[in-house]
């Protein structure tokens, strides 16, 4: 696999140490700063939309971004979460544990089955095959009708209730509560994300990305560990999913569309794959321009498209790149030389 | 019984080659440019719709094929030029992407140009009706796109196996630098496969119009069993996509007369049942 462009994911690991502390709280503060003032940007189901689609995002970007494996079927994950958690709570089963747990365990067996039979091919080949493993599970959905609905959707999805021991129930029928349930699940998947990139294990997939023959050849069971990767985007996203059906009542079968994949790698290349907010703030971007553009014209993709082309033409680093190159010295991070 | 299979096996290879020269076409944009082409089904589409555009002006159909080929290779150039290129440095997950949203900008024109509403057109007079081959009767506009197709693909193996620019091709296929070392322009030499690469797309099209119609989802669908081709013939293998369009359009066509709604997704599990055997494709090297 060609290393193309920066290393991502381990950027801010084997940094010296001048200051990290003061940086990385600061960053903190940022992200948590911003999650707490979005609602009052803009529409409550759009901010939620940015929320969902962050941990989407994010997820993926940890096998774009550090594990280098170009999926196109991510789709199928968030779609299938969407599908077993809203089956769940279609069919009265409100229970909040029980259905994230459902979800993230049929979009981890799924992801592991897919994961199974496409990583020990690199590159384009892997790329395709994922794809097409979408496409798999995409007509799956379609014909599925009893469980997914096929073609209408998954309707009648209601929102879990949390119950707690001491507090009692805690619906998520208002917009606002359910939002600040999906920030926070946002944060946890963040700080998780981040954790599993910055671990010997993120360390490992980073290098392997770099150059997988010297990886292997160090003893690191290099496909294994990709499969795990793959298996962790999987589940993730699949939590993405089931919080976007919960959030609009329905899991449409356009979920579990190939569209879907493209557009999630747009997220996190139009933000950034070096570190977890790029993908937030390519998500951000996507969604907020998305809801924007769908307002004035009928023919919104076509600008999406122009969008895209103009974005990695003039600004294939990520959006995030231009908000982080400027002050390199506020940073205080050295320009790293490449080995 | 018999009689079906047999309908549905003529029919299967019909299609068959369609896909054929729409795969071929990806395969050379992946030999060439190392990258797969996800505006390949919206430059069939445009393919479609420009052979429509034509046929409506009361021109022949020859015309609107020829059409159909030079307008997705002129579409080709110019995502060769304007998409591609200058993205080319960053390796390919920005030229897929840059691909991905020229497909968006390509069939939301279609679109403006055409309406939402899908079109369809009967072939012409000549090509009307039914054919008897003794054994089952075929539609003569199927035994026509099929008799067409394979001249098509007859046609630009010739062209690569036969000519200088062929040579050239193979060259670039195989060793880009070496290529470029002896001389010959490579820039030109990747257009110009994307230009053919397109133009098969484009003309897959034209040839499905009468068959299928043309509407604004074709090119995603055609996208996902394109891709398949590739990767059931084999990645490494330019005419691999050849064998396998054939057998994808057979393993369909006969899935019909038993479920037919599962006919689409039987093309996937086709193909990973083929990459659980032959991970490498049926005609890959590795």
């Amino acid at each position: 696999m060609n290393a193309d462009g920066e290393p991502a994911g381990v950027s801010d690991a084997g940094v010296s140490k001048s200051g990290p502390h003061l940086v990385s709280i600061a960053k903190v503060a940022c992200v948590i700063a911003a999650v707490a003032v979005l609602p009052l940007m803009m529409p409550i189901n759009i901010a939620t939309e940015i929320m969902i689609f962050g941990i989407f995002a994010m997820a993926t970007n940890l096998l774009i971004g550090t594990a280098g494996l170009y999926s196109f079927g991510q789709a199928a994950f968030f779609g299938a979460g969407g599908y077993a958690a809203g089956f769940l709570l279609a069919h009265g089963w409100t229970s909040l544990p029980l259905v994230f747990g459902f979800a993230v365990v049929v979009t981890g067996l799924l992801a592991a089955a897919v994961g199974l039979v496409s990583i020990k091919r690199v590159g384009i080949y892997f790329m395709m095959l994922t794809f097409a493993c979408n496409q798999l599970i995409y007509y799956a959905a379609y014909s599925w009708r009893s469980v997914t609905g096929g073609e209408d959707g998954l309707a009648g999805v209601r929102r879990p209730v949390l119950e707690l021991p001491f507090v009692g129930a805690i619906p998520f029928d208002d917009n606002r509560v359910f939002y600040a349930f999906t920030a926070v699940l946002f944060l946890v998947a963040m700080a998780f994300l981040v954790r599993v990139v910055e671990s010997p294990f993120g360390l490992v997939l980073a290098a392997a990305r770099q150059n997988t023959r010297r990886a292997a050849s160090l003893g690191y069971p290099v496909a294994k560990l990709q499969l795990v990767a793959f298996i962790i985007a999987g589940a993730v996203s699949g939590i993405a999913g089931a919080l976007f059906g919960m959030l609009y009542r329905i899991v449409p079968i356009d979920s579990v569309h190939w569209f879907g994949s493209a557009y999630v790698v747009f997220m996190v290349v139009i933000g950034g794959t070096r570190s977890m907010i790029g993908p937030a703030l390519g998500a951000f971007v996507f969604i907020w321009l998305q809801g924007l553009l769908s307002l004035t014209w009928s023919r919104w993709p076509l600008l999406l498209g122009l969008f895209v082309v103009a974005t990695m033409i003039f600004q294939p680093d990520g959006l995030l790149a231009l908000l982080t190159k400027r002050p390199a010295w506020l940073s205080g991070r050295r320009e790293r030389s490449r080995s | 019984m018999l009689w079906l299979i047999s309908a549905q096996l003529v029919n299967g290879i019909a299609i068959g080659l369609v896909y054929a020269v729409m795969s071929f076409g990806l395969s050379i944009i992946k030999g060439l440019l190392n990258v797969p082409n996800f505006a390949h089904g919206a430059l069939y589409a445009l393919g479609a719709y420009i052979c429509y555009a034509v046929v409506s002006l009361q021109l022949p159909f020859a015309i609107g094929l020829a059409a159909a080929f030079l307008g997705a290779a002129v579409a080709g150039l110019l995502l060769d030029r304007f998409a591609i290129r200058p993205v080319g440095n960053g390796g390919y997950l920005p030229q897929l992407i840059v691909l991905f949203g020229a497909a968006l900008i390509i069939e939301q024109l279609l679109l403006i140009g055409w309406g939402t509403v899908g079109l369809s057109y009967s072939p012409p007079a000549m090509l009307r009706g039914a054919l008897n081959l003794g054994i089952t009767v075929v539609p003569r506009y199927i035994a026509f796109a099929s008799v067409f197709s394979a001249l098509v693909i007859v046609l630009v193996w010739l062209l690569i196996e036969r000519t200088k620019f062929g040579a050239y091709v193979r060259a670039g296929i195989e060793r880009p630098e070496t290529t470029q070392a002896l001389g010959i322009n490579v820039e030109l030499l990747l257009s110009s496969g994307m230009m053919l690469g397109a133009g098969l797309a484009g003309l897959a099209g034209g040839l499905a119009l009468p068959i299928v119609g043309a509407t604004s989802t074709m090119g995603g669908d055609m996208l996902g069993i394109a891709f398949v081709v590739l990767v059931i013939g084999g990645l490494g293998s330019l005419y691999g996509s050849i064998a396998a369009g054939i057998l994808v359009g057979v393993v369909q066509s006969l899935t019909t007369i038993v479920a037919p709604s599962a006919s689409t997704a039987i093309v996937y599990v086709l193909m990973i049942g083929v990459l659980l055997f032959r991970p490498q494709g049926l005609f890959g090297e590795r």
